[in-house]
C-alpha cells in the first residue's frame, strides 16, 4: 500500500517534471533544419534569382554590409553569391551546388514558388539553415520565411487614398504586371476598402511593368479620356513617378496619390508639394535574412514566418527620407533605416 | 551510300566515318572534357552515386531539349516553342499524375500531347510551306497560354515515388539518356531517319531521288515535340510540382546548345553528339563557375567567352590548315 502510493507519487512527480520541462525544452529547441553540428564562422550562400534590377543590387548591398558586420563578430567567414539569370531551373542547380560545397546557410529569393521545394528539402535534411525572403516558396522545409504583406499594402494604400479624397470621387488604379503574384495580391488587398466606399469610382486600371516610362504612357492616355480624376491609387514601384509626370506634362493639377519608396517619386512628391503616402518592400530584408540565418545556426529559435510591418512614408516624415537621398542610386529605393536592434525586435515580436 | 556495299565493308567503314563526323566538334569535346575534369577536381563528391545522379539530373532536361532542337535544325527547321512545350509537359504531368489518370495515364497524356502538337506544327510548316520561325513563335504563345490555362499558378503534384525514381539518388536520368541516344541511333537506321539529313541538306535533290522529304520533316517535328514534353515531365518530377513558365529559358538554351554542338542553321549539318556535348557544356559551366567562386558579374562575362571559345577553336584549326 505505502509502496504503491510511493510509486504513484513518484511517477506523478516525474510526470509533473516532464510536463514542466516539456515547454521549456521546446522553447530552447533549435529552429527548423538546424542540427547544431555547424560551428562559426559560417559560410553563407545567397541564391539570387536575378541580379540586374536596381532593387536587387540594393538588396545585395544590404546583405554584403551585414556579412561585413558578422565577419567582424567572427560569425561568418564567407559569402557565396549565385545569380540564376531569371531561370528557376538554373537556381535549382545552383542551390544543389551550394549543398555540394556544404555551405552553412542559404538565403534565397525564389524564382518559382514550387520548383525549388525538393532541392530545399535536401538542403534542410543536411542541416543547412534556409531563410527565404521576398519571393516565397510553398514548402515548409525551410528554417524561416521573411516578407511584408502585399494584401496589407493594398489595403493601407486604398484607405489612405479614400481618406485623402474625402470618401468620394473618381480614381485611377495603377497595377504592376498582370499575373505576377505581388501585383495581384496588392490589388486584391485594396478591394475591401474600395467596396466599402461605393462613392469612390474606379474609372480605369492599368497593368504595366514597375517602370516610369510605361506607366507615364498609360496614364497619359487615360488622362486624355478622363477629364476629371480625383485621385490615383498606384500600387508600387515607379508607377507613381510616371503618373505624376503625366499629370505635369498635361498641365493638370496634381491629385492625391499613393506610391512606393522609389527615390524619383519621393523627390517629385517634395517638388510638386503632393499629399501622398508610400510604403516599401525594404531592401534590408536581405540583411535581415542573413542575420536570421546566423541566429538560427547559433541555436536560437527563430519563427517559421517573420512578417515585416510595412514602413510608412507620409507628409510627416518624407523630409527624413529625402535627407538621406544622396546615399541611394537615382533610380533606386530609399529604404527605412535599420540596425541590429530592429532585427532583434522583429525576431522577438513574432 | 555505304549500305550498298557488303556488310563487312560497311562495318569497316563505320568507325572512320564516325571519326570524320567528329572533326568539327573535336574542340568542343576537348573543352567539355576539360570542364568535366575541373568539376571532378573541384567537387570530388561528383564520383559518388548521389553526386553523379544530381549532376546528370541538372543536365538531363537541357540534353533533351538540345536534341529536340537539333533534330529540327538538321532538317532545316527551328523551333521557338521549345520552352513552352516543356512548360506544357510539366503542367500536364503535375495535374494528371496524382488524379484518376495515374502515372501511366499522365505519362501517356504528356507523350500524346508532345507528338500531337509537334506533328501538327510540322504539318503546318511543311505542308502549308510557312516559315518555321514564324509558326513556332506563334505556337509558343498558344502553347504557353495553354500551360497557363491548365495551371494558372505554380502547383500540382507528382507522386513522391516517381520523383525519387527519376530524380532521387540514382542515376536513372543518365540511364534514360543513354537509352534515348540508342533509340536515336536506331531511328537513324530507319528509312525516315536516313531521310532526315538528306531532307535538310538538299531537299530538292533528295525529293528527286525518292526520299520522303515531307514525311521526314513532319516526323522530326513530332519527335521534337515528344522530347520537349518528356523534358517537361522530368522537370515536374525533379521539382515535385508544375510551374506554367518553368520552361521559358529552354528555348534559347536549346538553340545555344545545338549551335555550340556544330549544328548548322541551314540544315543537314552537324551531329547529335555535338548537340549533347553543347548542352553538357552549358550545364557544366554553371556548376564549375560556382565552385571556382566567380561572382555573378564575372559569370556573365565568362559564359560568353567560353561559348565563343568553344565555337572558335575548330574555326582557328580550319584556318591554320
Amino acid at each position: 500500500m505505502t509502496k504503491s502510493s510511493f510509486f504513484a507519487s513518484a511517477s506523478a512527480l516525474c510526470l509533473g517534471l516532464l510536463l514542466s520541462l516539456g515547454p521549456a525544452s521546446q522553447a530552447n529547441a533549435a529552429a527548423k533544419c538546424i542540427k547544431g553540428d555547424r560551428k562559426a564562422p559560417y559560410t553563407i550562400g545567397w541564391a539570387n534569382i536575378y541580379s540586374v534590377p536596381t532593387w536587387m543590387k540594393q538588396t545585395q548591398g544590404t546583405i554584403e554590409a551585414e556579412i561585413e558586420t558578422l565577419k567582424k563578430q567572427g560569425l561568418v567567414d564567407k559569402l557565396v553569391v549565385t545569380d540564376a539569370q531569371g531561370d528557376a531551373n538554373v537556381q535549382i542547380q545552383q542551390i544543389q551546388s551550394m549543398i555540394d560545397s556544404d555551405v552553412d546557410a542559404i538565403i534565397l529569393i525564389a524564382g518559382s514558388s514550387t520548383a525549388p521545394a525538393r532541392v530545399l528539402a535536401a538542403a534542410c535534411a543536411k542541416g543547412i539553415a534556409i531563410i527565404n525572403f521576398d519571393s516565397l516558396v510553398d514548402t515548409d522545409q525551410v528554417t524561416a520565411k521573411v516578407n511584408t504583406d502585399s494584401a496589407q499594402w493594398g489595403d493601407q494604400a486604398a484607405k489612405f487614398l479614400i481618406d485623402a479624397i474625402g470618401g468620394k470621387g473618381k480614381i485611377l488604379v495603377l497595377n504592376g504586371p498582370a499575373g505576377v503574384s505581388v501585383s495581384d495580391d496588392r490589388r486584391k488587398g485594396a478591394d475591401a476598402a474600395l467596396k466599402a466606399h461605393p462613392e469612390v469610382t474606379v474609372v480605369a486600371e492599368t497593368n504595366t511593368p514597375y517602370n516610369v516610362a510605361p506607366a507615364q504612357e498609360a496614364v497619359t492616355s487615360l488622362l486624355f479620356a478622363n477629364s476629371e480624376i480625383d485621385g490615383i491609387l498606384s500600387l508600387g514601384g515607379a508607377l507613381s513617378a510616371g503618373a505624376v509626370l503625366a499629370l505635369d506634362k498635361q498641365g493638370r493639377e496634381q491629385v492625391p496619390i499613393t506610391g512606393e519608396n522609389a527615390r524619383q517619386f519621393l523627390e517629385l512628391w517634395k517638388e510638386k508639394g503632393l499629399k501622398s503616402w508610400a510604403t516599401m518592400q525594404p531592401n534590408w530584408l536581405g540583411a535581415f535574412a542573413t542575420y536570421t540565418a546566423v541566429q538560427a545556426l547559433e541555436g536560437k529559435d527563430v519563427p517559421a514566418f517573420v512578417k515585416i510591418p510595412l514602413p510608412v512614408i507620409d507628409n510627416s516624415n518624407i523630409d527624413q527620407y529625402l535627407a538621406r537621398a544622396a546615399d541611394f542610386p537615382a533610380d533606386g529605393y530609399i529604404y527605412s533605416p535599420y540596425d541590429e536592434d530592429l532585427f532583434k525586435k522583429l525576431l522577438a515580436e513574432q | 551510300m555505304s549500305t550498298v556495299g557488303s556488310s563487312r565493308q560497311a562495318g569497316a567503314l563505320y568507325w572512320p566515318v564516325q571519326l570524320r563526323r567528329n572533326v568539327g566538334v573535336r574542340g568542343l569535346f576537348a573543352v567539355v572534357m576539360a570542364f568535366l575534369v575541373a568539376y571532378g577536381f573541384l567537387f570530388p563528391g561528383l564520383f559518388t552515386a548521389s553526386g553523379f545522379a544530381k549532376f546528370t539530373q541538372s543536365w538531363f532536361p537541357l540534353a533533351l531539349v538540345a536534341m529536340a532542337q537539333a533534330i529540327l535544325m538538321l532538317t532545316g527547321g527551328i523551333s521557338l516553342a521549345i520552352g513552352a512545350m516543356v512548360s506544357l509537359g510539366a503542367v500536364i504531368a503535375a495535374t494528371t499524375m496524382t488524379g484518376p489518370l495515374g502515372v501511366a495515364g499522365g505519362a501517356t497524356a504528356v507523350a500524346l500531347t508532345g507528338v500531337g502538337i509537334g506533328g501538327a506544327t510540322g504539318f503546318i510548316v511543311v505542308k502549308l510551306r510557312l516559315p518555321a520561325i514564324v509558326v513556332t513563335l506563334a505556337g509558343s504563345f498558344i502553347i504557353g497560354g495553354a500551360a497557363l490555362l491548365i495551371l494558372p499558378r505554380p502547383g500540382g503534384a507528382i507522386p513522391e515515388w516517381l520523383s525519387d525514381l527519376l530524380a532521387g539518388n540514382t542515376p536513372a536520368a543518365f540511364v534514360l539518356l543513354v537509352l534515348i541516344v540508342l533509340l536515336w541511333k536506331l531511328y537513324l537506321a530507319t528509312p525516315l531517319g536516313l531521310s532526315l539529313y538528306a531532307a535538310g541538306e538538299n531537299p530538292v535533290g533528295a525529293y528527286r531521288s525518292g526520299v520522303p522529304v515531307d514525311g521526314a520533316r513532319v516526323a522530326a517535328y513530332a519527335i521534337s515535340g515528344l522530347l520537349c514534353t518528356g523534358a517537361g515531365l522530368f522537370v515536374a518530377a525533379q521539382t515535385g510540382s508544375g510551374d506554367p513558365i518553368i520552361g521559358t529559358a529552354f528555348t534559347l538554351n536549346s538553340i545555344a546548345a545545338a549551335v555550340l554542338g556544330g549544328i548548322g542553321f541551314l540544315g543537314g549539318q552537324g551531329t547529335m553528339r555535338g548537340a549533347l556535348a553543347g548542352s553538357l557544356l552549358l550545364s557544366l559551366m554553371i556548376s564549375v563557375m560556382f565552385f571556382l567562386g566567380f561572382t555573378p558579374v564575372a559569370q556573365y562575362v565568362a559564359q560568353g567567352l567560353i561559348i565563343i571559345g568553344a565555337v572558335a577553336i575548330p574555326q582557328f584549326r580550319k584556318v591554320q590548315r
